[in-house]
């Protein structure tokens, strides 16, 4: 049984001692450094790991999670076991502190009033009008001097900042805290992309993790755009969403960046933006034979009537063409390169007449038999419908998290700005002189030099106050 | 071998000037170079129309000229003694700082932003701290001297501010938010507390009496590791591998989202390779000495600096012409061939700038230790300032990282996402913990407290410079 508890003692001795706190932190310092160095997986793409290391280095790496230390199972234990110490480490020092408040040092002995490194003592007439002058000075000093009684001894007791002493408490707790709400968001908390162009509405987003996660609720697009400072620079990207549940709206709200729409302890971020492959319309400059340049709009595959009675429409629109050998393809669905496929219809021939508008290889083109002429002035002229890349992420944690940084804002005041001090004021008589002696001390956790010099004006004052009704005495 | 074992390098006797020469001569360079600078505004010699005299180019001009002088003025004091260097250094560094104050003011007036969008801005706030930590570290600690460090860090700076590109650009919407502006602010006055602190400690361990040749050992350690940090370049037998840096627009060239394009200067390579070997030089003859107990060597040692001083400023003015007039070609992403004319790397010109000064530091304390320590408060005064100062920065270390979070978190989601850049603020915190728990708990003080306070500041200059321009290359594709 003794040697059982033995063990217990000593591991917990181990794990409170700060020579361990301080391996720890050594160590997970080390760890998050060797993170900055090797590259790490979920981020870099796997063909970079791939050229930065060799295949067995690369194997190594990975075998060790060297490749994604941040989430490997060792690092997580190194965390803990250092929230382990720090917990440990507390409640191992804790109840002397608690001391401070529950059984406070008032009564000095001999000993420990000339051990004191600041302290004071003068002759005095009379006992108790010498505690009664010091009383005075410390309280015109701010202080509040208790009196102490025991076996008709009065003695002076005073203490400020008492509660300075838990700082060290307050800002281990908030960096437990920290940790904690860091946990639960690993386990519990995703993050996601989701893109809508207008009009669209989801109930999926796309994990990080590449799966995919249903929503307890609809979010639908009804609007995105971007506007820009003179220079061209992007200024503000916006976005209208509205969420749905069970049909009904319950929430609307634009949001930029910066500033996310948060429901179900979701949040939205405002991060991309961009064009889509959806053509909604396109401003075109149509000239007819003998007429001049009249600009028509159209949208959708509607056609539209010319002046000459010919009309013009959509037969089909490539976001991103690529020209090849005389072939148009289509090389992806973002609106980098645009061509429309236009169908012209004349009176004067019965079939209609189908060519390509690739803006970039030729602005202006002309239907061959009808002789319509059509260009595109300019790259603002074609509208797609917009879409917004939106970030989103579920961290329940972060509550802890800021909690944890308030927290140790508060303990971090406590423990640098303020001082812990203690006063004491004895009067006894002097078995040399037989005369009335009296003393004074203080401790302060901090800041010595500073509160040397405040000392030294507290006894500045108590001696002016102790000397002067010895005066009187003398002068009456 | 008259000399014992044990005496330390006795620097050579000097009598003290009066100092006038050095004065008269900073006081008239001064003039000279504000009145051409002057000039050059209101009469440009290429016939343009005159210029806004107390525009912020004109104002961060008059503040390098008067940094410079400062700085000139604290090194003088170091090499010949003068006291009244110190005090003229002083007025300089107010005027600078006025000036300072000024430009930093116009810019915010003209940009709509307080500055710190941009690196170009960042430098400015952290000059116009230095300066003003510096005023106020004379006057409330009475540590007149910390100049001497301070002024060369902040000459450095506006240096490489001409460097970069000083358009103001309007702020992108991520950038848009008061929580950047409180994590900026806050960044600026944690960085440059922890500089005061290094500074502080440097200056205890000069009045600790700690051996002037402990102090060759450490500023050739220092030379020797930055010379090896940029010739983790070296590449292609002979070049140096540095990060392309496009002249017209002042940034980085990149090949794709976060791959930088690499150029290789060829034979500076070999020229860097030789000032490294003289920096470690001092370093090996130092090492010797200890090892055989021998002192001849410890002057060895000191003349091999003298000489790593003199090849690290040629091969500053080799980097700095190389890089000014030289177009070098290289591939762009689309496999085009793009001229990248390189405007000195800020990485490489801000080492081997720190390099030439840390070299002139010592120098200055191997010839002058008795007066400068003259000059110091005493070495617990010293100590305890330290900790003080570390008892600002590291709360102010605390916030910065928390409102970096939470702006991070509101802009894109997440609060921590392990990026370099956090990671090394976090690892710089834990250094900093490491330290306050080694003092309050254990009762580290003096020396071993020193040594702490300046791996702390290496570390924040990691976090600054070496996450930034070091990482990336570690992994280039180009």
């Amino acid at each position: 049984m003794a040697a059982k508890q033995n063990i217990w003692d000593r591991a917990f001795r181990v794990l409170a001692s700060l020579k361990t706190g301080i391996t720890l932190l050594i160590l997970v310092g080390i760890a998050c450094a060797t993170g900055t160095f090797i590259l790490q997986r979920p981020i870099t793409e796997p063909e970079n790991m791939l050229r930065a290391y060799s295949p067995q280095t690369l194997q190594w790496l990975d075998r060790l999670r060297l490749t994604d230390i941040y989430h490997a199972p060792w690092f997580i234990l190194l965390l803990a076991a250092l929230g382990v110490s720090i917990i440990c480490a507390s409640i191992d020092r804790f109840p002397k502190a608690w001391r401070m408040i529950a059984r406070p040092y008032m009564r000095t002995d001999v000993h420990f009033r000339s051990a004191l490194p600041m302290q004071a003592h003068f002759a005095a007439g009379n006992a108790s009008q010498a505690l009664m002058a010091a009383e005075k000075a410390m309280k015109h000093a701010g202080l509040r001097p208790r009196r102490v009684v025991e076996n008709d001894e009065v003695s002076l007791y005073a203490e400020r900042n008492l509660l300075s002493v838990f700082s060290v408490y307050v800002v281990h707790t908030s960096l437990l805290l920290i940790l904690a709400g860091g946990i639960v968001d690993a386990i519990y908390g995703y993050h996601g992309y989701v893109t809508l162009n207008k009009g669209q509405s989801t109930d999926q987003i796309e994990l990080r993790t590449g799966e995919n996660k249903k929503l307890p609720f609809t979010l639908r697009c009804d609007g995105a755009g971007q506007e820009n400072y003179a220079d061209g620079s992007p200024k503000k990207y916006w976005s209208d969403l509205v969420v749905l549940e069970n049909g009904r709206e319950t929430l609307k709200k634009q949001i930029i960046v910066n500033d996310p729409l948060v429901t179900h302890g979701i949040r939205f971020y405002q991060s991309g933006y961009g064009q889509s492959g959806e053509l909604e319309s396109v401003k075109f400059y149509v000239t007819t034979p003998g007429g001049s340049p009249t600009q028509v709009t159209l949208a959708g595959k509607n056609p539209v009537q010319l002046a000459d009675g010919s009309t013009l429409r959509i037969a089909g629109f490539i976001p991103d063409a690529a020209v090849r050998e005389g072939e148009i393809y289509a090389k992806s669905n973002n609106l980098n390169n645009p061509a429309f496929e236009l169908a012209v219809t004349s009176p004067k021939t019965a079939a209609g007449e189908r060519l390509w508008l690739v803006p970039t290889v030729q602005p202006t083109v002309q239907a061959k038999e009808s002789g319509v002429t059509i260009a595109i002035k300019s790259f603002d002229d074609v509208q797609t419908t917009p879409f917004t890349g939106l970030q989103v992420s579920h961290e329940p944690g972060q509550w802890a998290v800021w909690a944890g940084c308030l927290l140790m804002a508060v303990g971090m005041i406590m423990a640098f700005y303020l001082v812990h001090q203690r006063y004491w004021a004895v009067a006894y008589e002097d078995a040399k002189t037989g005369g009335t002696v009296l003393w004074i001390g203080t401790v302060a956790d901090k800041n010595r030099d500073h509160f040397q010099e405040r000392f030294d004006e507290l006894a500045k004052n108590i001696r002016e106050q102790v000397a002067q009704p010895a005066r009187e005495l003398t002068h009456a | 071998m008259a000399r014992t074992a044990t005496a330390p390098i006795e620097a050579p006797a000097a009598t003290t000037p009066s100092g006038n020469a050095l004065l008269v001569t900073v006081i008239l360079g001064t003039v000279f170079l504000l009145f051409m600078a002057f000039l050059n505004v209101v009469k440009p010699a290429d016939g343009a129309p005159a210029g806004n005299l107390f525009n912020e180019d004109n104002l961060l001009y008059v503040a390098l000229i008067l940094y410079s002088s400062a700085a000139a003025l604290y090194i003088g004091f170091g090499v010949t003694g003068v006291d009244k260097y110190v005090r003229f250094a002083s007025y300089a560094t107010m005027i600078g700082f006025a000036a300072n104050t000024l430009a930093a003011g116009h810019r915010w007036y003209s940009a709509g932003h307080p500055p710190f969008a941009s690196i170009y801005e960042m430098l400015l706030s952290f000059v116009w701290t230095l300066a003003a930590l510096t005023l106020f570290a004379e006057r409330k600690y009475g540590v007149k001297i910390i100049g001497t460090i301070t002024m060369p860090l902040a000459v450095t700076g506006v240096i490489l501010m001409q460097l970069l590109s000083s358009a103001v650009r309007p702020l992108v919407p991520a950038l848009q938010s008061t929580w950047l502006h409180i994590h900026v602010s806050l960044a600026m006055l944690a960085y440059a507390a922890c500089a005061l602190s290094f500074a502080l400690a440097m200056m205890f361990l000069i009045k600790d009496k700690m051996k002037t040749e402990t102090f060759l050992a450490f500023t050739s350690a220092m030379t020797a590791a930055i010379y090896f940090g940029v010739l983790t370049r070296f590449e292609r037998w002979g070049g140096l591998n540095v990060i392309a840096w496009d002249f017209q627009n002042k940034e980085e060239v990149f090949l794709q989202r976060g791959v930088r394009l690499f150029v290789t200067i060829p034979d500076l390579g070999w020229l860097f390779a030789l000032v490294l070997l003289a920096a470690a030089a001092p370093l090996a003859f130092y090492g010797w000495a200890k090892w055989r107990k021998n002192d001849s060597s410890l002057v060895i040692a000191n003349r091999a600096l003298f000489i790593s001083i003199a090849l690290q400023i040629v091969a500053l003015g080799a980097f700095v012409l190389r890089a000014r007039n030289s177009a070098y070609p290289a591939l762009d992403a689309d496999g085009q061939l793009v001229t990248t004319s390189l405007s000195a790397s800020p990485f490489i010109l801000t080492g081997v700038l720190s390099g030439v000064f840390a070299s002139l530091l010592y120098l200055m304390m191997y010839w002058r230790r008795p007066d400068l320590e003259r000059l110091l408060p005493s070495a617990e005064v010293l100590d305890r300032v330290t900790y003080k100062t570390i008892g600002i920065a590291f709360p102010l270390l605390t916030a910065m990282i928390a409102a970096g979070a939470y702006w991070a978190n509101r802009t894109w989601g997440s609060y921590w996402s392990w990026d370099p850049k956090e990671t090394w603020a976090a690892i710089t915190w834990l250094v900093y913990a490491g330290y306050l728990h080694m003092r309050v708990t254990r009762g580290w003080r003096g020396r071993r407290a020193a040594y702490f306070a300046i791996l702390g500041f290496a570390v924040v200059m990691f976090t600054f410079f070496g996450v930034t321009y070091l990482l990336p290359g570690l992994h280039a594709y180009a």
